[in-house]
């Protein structure tokens, strides 16, 4: 059971009542009385007719109730955990003084760089058994196998 | 509500325009008036100009196919300005009366129907028909 409206009026139309018009251009219009019927038939616009819903709502009539409803309806910000780091991580994280920060970086730099200078000995200990060839005569070596 | 002498508008294209209803073919003890659904023997009142050139050969069956004014044939009404009653208490109206003509054996001459037509046929066994139309209300 499905509850149409009126095109004319915007009356709810319940089962059995009213008529459908189905105009030549396949247009649908539904009556809830034969008021609606002929008002529509006689070319009224319903903009003027007084007790339609479309007067209505157009000179805002009885819908102060409505609007008022509609204030009230703000979404709170909720902080949450994800999946690495779980609330009191992220909050730990985000309340650290600075000079922890400060420090923390220091004692990164360092490693690295000492990670760095590690590094640099490998290679070199490593290219201690061959001759020392500069880059460009290394290139040109390259080059001369690769081409024609 | 069309009976002898009624006019409906020819809704396929078989190139028939108006045709006016000359017998209603329902039971006999039933009154001679034709709803949605219902079959009717038609006289073709007004027909679209078959252009001259194309069908040279009098004899193919596409010029047997050929609606002129005058002819005789089927039509089933598919669309009524009087209000159909529906199960739900619902009256539905049309702004014209309408029909598609069909052969002997109860199938469209026509390829394609334009418009709108009535759900009832679908009820009535033309389900055939209501699945060409563009609309079913």
């Amino acid at each position: 059971m499905k509850v149409e409206i009126c095109s004319f009026s915007g009356y709810k139309i319940y089962p059995s009542k009213g008529k459908l018009y189905v105009r030549l251009d396949s247009k649908v219009f539904r009556f809830v009385n034969g008021k609606t019927e002929s008002l529509f038939l006689q070319r009224k616009n319903p903009r003027k007719i007084a007790w339609t819903q479309v007067y209505r709502r157009m000179h805002k009539k009885g819908i102060t109730e409505e609007v008022a409803k509609k204030r009230s309806r703000r979404t709170v910000k909720h902080q949450r955990g994800i999946a690495g780091l779980d609330l009191a991580a992220i909050a730990a994280k985000r309340n650290q003084k600075p000079e922890v920060r400060a420090a923390a970086r220091a004692a990164a730099t360092t490693a690295a760089k000492e990670k760095k200078a590690a590094k640099a000995e490998k290679s070199k200990a490593a290219r201690v058994g061959l001759p020392k060839v500069s880059k460009q005569q290394a290139a040109g070596k390259g080059q001369a196998k690769g081409g024609r | 509500m069309l009976g002898l002498k009624s006019t409906i508008n020819i809704i396929d294209n078989s190139g028939a325009l108006i045709a006016e209803v000359v017998n209603v073919l329902k039971a006999k003890s039933v009154p001679g008036v034709a709803t949605v659904g219902d079959e009717v023997t038609v006289v073709i009142q007004k027909a679209r100009p078959i252009p001259q050139n194309s069908n040279i050969n009098p004899n193919s069956p596409a010029a047997a196919n050929k609606i002129r004014r005058g002819d005789l044939r089927r039509a089933l009404i598919v669309r009524t300005k009087q209000p159909i009653r529906r199960p739900d208490g619902r009256y539905v109206r049309f702004d014209d009366n309408a029909g598609v003509l069909l052969n002997a054996k109860k199938e469209l001459l026509g390829t394609r129907i334009g418009g709108v037509v009535a759900q009832e046929l679908r009820a009535k066994g033309w389900g055939k028909i209501v699945s060409v139309a563009p609309k079913v209300v």
